[in-house]
């Protein structure tokens, strides 16, 4: 089982201008969403996505700044809810830069979702409790059944 | 009962949630000898059963005179299926910025 998102993509072109893109809003608006971004600590901003309502979740990502190196690393918490401010989902977006081979090699790491860490890596460490309940549920049922 | 869907991210941001759902990834049990692990109230007990129940991860029995929890799978599968989503969807956009940047590129030739 997964339990966060790391991508690692390799751009042609110099940190600067991929910076650019991922703090500038006009130009973040162009390949990820609709938002408000400020290149500040702190500030509280929005992406506009696609509502999923059959899983809870309005379509409204609340995030606020996290940490800024110029042209090196961003992060921002990555929020969203079923609406009014309800938050469910609580998640961290990273970003680091690095210059490599005449481009930029850019790391993406969407984690911390809350809760999911600790409890995905129990189940891991215990997997094979799907079959065991269900086999134990089985015997059970069986001993009332001649019980009865 | 009838199982509306709850967030499962939701269910699990909470500690005593956890742990039940730990409790029963070992053995499935009465309601009772469940809540009899917690110190709370019996009807704080039954809101979390209630919460993961909605989110699908745990579905509920008559077993002779008790109910018993048994941990289900879909909660799971649903966690999985967010987490999955959200890789998808960072790959189609950092894609988008690839394309976008060739443009750029291109142009400026």
């Amino acid at each position: 089982m997964k339990k966060e998102i790391i991508q690692t993509w390799h751009f042609p072109h110099p940190p600067e201008v991929i910076w650019e893109y991922l703090t500038t809003p006009e130009l973040l608006a162009q390949w990820l969403m609709k938002n408000d971004f400020k290149a500040e600590v702190g500030h509280k901003f929005q992406f506009n996505a696609e509502p999923r309502v059959k899983v809870g979740f309005d379509g409204i990502i609340y995030c606020e700044v996290l940490k800024i190196i110029p042209n090196q690393f961003l992060s921002y918490s990555w929020k969203g809810g079923p609406g009014k401010g309800k938050i469910t989902l609580d998640s961290v977006v990273s970003w680091t830069l690095t210059a490599k081979d005449g481009g930029t090699e850019l790391l993406l790491e969407h984690k911390g979702f809350k809760g999911v860490g600790n409890f995905i890596t129990y189940l891991i460490m215990n997997k094979g409790w799907a079959v065991k309940v269900k086999g134990r549920l089985t015997d059970l049922l069986k001993t009332i059944d001649h019980e009865a | 009962m009838k199982r509306s869907i709850t967030d499962p991210f939701h269910a699990i941001s909470d500690p005593s949630r956890r742990e039940m759902l730990m409790l029963l990834s070992k053995d499935s049990m009465s309601i009772n000898s469940l809540a009899n692990n917690f110190d709370m109230s019996r009807p704080a007990v039954s809101k979390h059963i209630k919460v993961l129940y909605s989110s699908g991860f745990i579905s509920i029995e008559d077993i002779g005179r008790e109910r018993y929890c048994i941990l289900n799978q879909e909660g799971f599968t649903q966690l999985q299926e967010w987490i999955n989503y959200f890789d998808e969807f960072w790959n189609s956009k950092l894609k988008k910025l690839e394309i976008l940047l060739q443009q750029k590129s291109k142009d400026q030739k």
